[in-house]
């Protein structure tokens, strides 16, 4: 199986606070991957690890096979890996295009910037209608869309998606992974922190079970799905 | 026309000056939280570049603020690597105390070489006479030099692909990384372009009155004030506060003599802080 992204062993933390004890993943090519976990598990923090947005202590990054664990952010984000931050991160003082234009400004996103432009307002009118307005002025479903879109604008080729369906209607959340599913078949590689975990399971070709900085279970999501363990602490039955 | 309405708009020319090397104050702190103490002494640097151009070729002075210019992007790049960089991040006292380390070393450099006596540029265009009143030439292409590039800072800021990033970095650095954009090639450029507009508004200056090397420190301590008063981190907002100030000195110098205004400037600056800390443009909420 091509591997798109590798964690081998990662740790780190903010400060004194160790809060990663040797995360380890595989992320296949073209495949939807989850992570889920409690509160404070970890899942934001291997995301940003991973991002390098957040220095590794120990431990590798692998893209396709090369050795990133030191590269800064912007330099994974020219080799196609990208982060759709939680708490949306976006440019509050820029207009929503601007922010979808900083989406397509790597060389490899600028080439197709008009198409993607165009499947981001395919995906979320709302946003061609905000246009011109300040990001900060959205609301926080919209700001979520434009968070989202941004993440497309920069042409991924690993997406990484903390929280997706956080703050959306729920019926616009499943037609996200519904869109995801779609950009999957057509190659895209997809890491998602989920909390409808329902959703996550039902959605996703693998899953990881993160617990206190560590992983905990592994699995294809549909045996996942089905262990009790998961069903007591994350389905509620 | 009356002298007051005279003096104000020699005032708002002079002011849009001021408004200039607030910008490049205004403009490092927006992007990356430093308060440049470097400022008086680029503004200064800014002044004896254009003096020494001009020694070397006699041509319009004017022409002269491309390549002053050109050198206070660089000045300000070297700067930015020398003191700034490793500071980034850490406690706003650390930016302070390196960029008065840098200020204090151009300054002891500068005394050196050109002494604390008073230089000119000997270079005048003629002025425009309006009745009894003759406005100065210098005043009026030095507006206009201030104003043209304030507009192409806000069409570089607004317009352009680089612009974009540096004010996406302004916004939000972790975000801006995760576009693709390196924050530190921004960090650079923005320092460098404060620099290039205090070193420019230095070279007007040098324009329009006589000045020393220890000059810069009134000038910056106007961007303080035209800064606070547009809300820091504006650069739009910067210019034309530069000019209120500007108005602000014409109208008062017909009736006060001049040692007075620097209290009153003072005077409105704490009052500003204290009643409207977003500036005269800004919110009342954060
Ligand atoms: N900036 C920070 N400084 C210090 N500690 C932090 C910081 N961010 C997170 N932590 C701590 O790290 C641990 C893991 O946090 P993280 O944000 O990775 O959890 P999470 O799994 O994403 O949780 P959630 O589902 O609530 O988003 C928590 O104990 C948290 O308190
Ligand atoms: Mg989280």
């Amino acid at each position: 199986m091509d591997l798109a992204l590798q964690l081998e062993n990662v740790e780190s933390g903010y400060g004194e606070v160790q809060v990663l004890w040797g995360i380890s993943l595989e992320v296949s090519s073209g495949k939807m991957t989850t992570i889920i976990g409690a509160n404070g598990a970890g899942k934001t923090t291997t995301l940003r690890t991973t991002m390098g947005s957040l220095r590794a202590w120990g431990g590798r990054v692998l893209l396709h096979g090369e050795d990133v664990t030191r590269l800064s952010p912007h330099a994974k984000a020219n080799r196609g890996l990208v982060l759709v931050p939680e708490g949306r991160q976006l440019f509050p003082d820029m207009s929503v295009e601007e922010n979808l234009e900083m989406g397509g400004y790597s060389k490899r996103a600028r080439k197709r910037q008009k198409q993607n432009l165009e499947r981001v307002y395919e995906l979320f009118p709302r946003l061609k209608e905000r246009g011109k307005q300040k990001s900060s002025t959205l609301s926080g479903g919209e700001q979520q869309m434009l968070a989202l879109g941004r993440g497309l604008m920069q042409e991924p080729v690993v997406l990484m998606i903390d929280e997706l369906s956080l703050g959306l209607a729920p019926v616009l959340a499943q037609q996200l992974f519904i869109t995801l599913k779609t950009l999957r078949e057509q190659g895209l590689t997809i890491v998602l922190v989920e909390q409808n975990v329902h959703l996550a399971l039902a959605m996703s070709d693998y899953t990881y079970v993160l617990a206190e900085g560590r992983i905990n279970i592994r699995g294809e999501s549909d045996e996942v799905a089905k262990m009790d363990e998961v069903r007591r602490a994350y389905l509620g039955r | 026309m009356s002298g007051i309405l005279a003096s104000m708009i020699d005032g708002l020319l002079v002011g849009s000056v001021y408004g200039l090397a607030a910008m490049g104050l205004s403009l490092i702190w927006g992007v990356m939280n430093v308060i440049n103490l470097t400022h008086g002494a680029m503004i200064a640097l800014g002044m004896f570049g254009m003096y020494l151009l001009f020694g070397l070729v006699t041509t319009n002075a004017y022409l002269l603020l491309l390549p002053v210019i050109a050198a206070g992007l660089v000045l300000g790049i070297v700067v930015y690597w020398m003191a700034v960089h490793w500071v980034i991040g850490r406690s706003e006292l650390m930016s302070l105390l390196s960029t008065f380390a840098v200020n204090m070393m151009v300054i002891g450099i500068g005394t050196t070489l050109f002494s604390t006596s008073p230089y000119n540029v000997n270079f005048s265009l003629p002025g425009i006479t309006i009745g009894a009143y003759t406005f100065t030439g210098n005043h009026i292409a030095a507006a206009v030099s201030a104003v043209v590039i304030a507009l192409a800072l806000q069409l570089f800021l607004y317009r352009t692909r680089p612009g974009k990033a540096i004010r996406a970095v302004a916004d939000n650095r972790e975000a801006a990384e995760l576009m693709g954009i390196s924050s530190t090639a921004v960090l650079t450029i923005a320092f460098g372009i404060g620099i290039a507009l205090a070193t420019a508004s230095g070279a007007l200056v040098s324009t329009m009155f006589p000045f020393t090397i220890l000059s810069g420190g009134a000038y910056e301590l106007k961007s303080f004030v035209v800064t606070v008063l547009a809300g820091l981190g504006k650069p739009a907002g910067a210019l034309l506060a530069g000019v209120l100030l500007g108005l602000l000195e014409g109208a008062l110098t017909p009736f006060i003599a001049v040692s007075w205004i620097p209290l009153i400037e003072f005077g409105l600056f704490v009052v500003v802080l204290v009643a409207l800390p977003h500036g005269i443009f800004g919110r009342a909420t954060a």
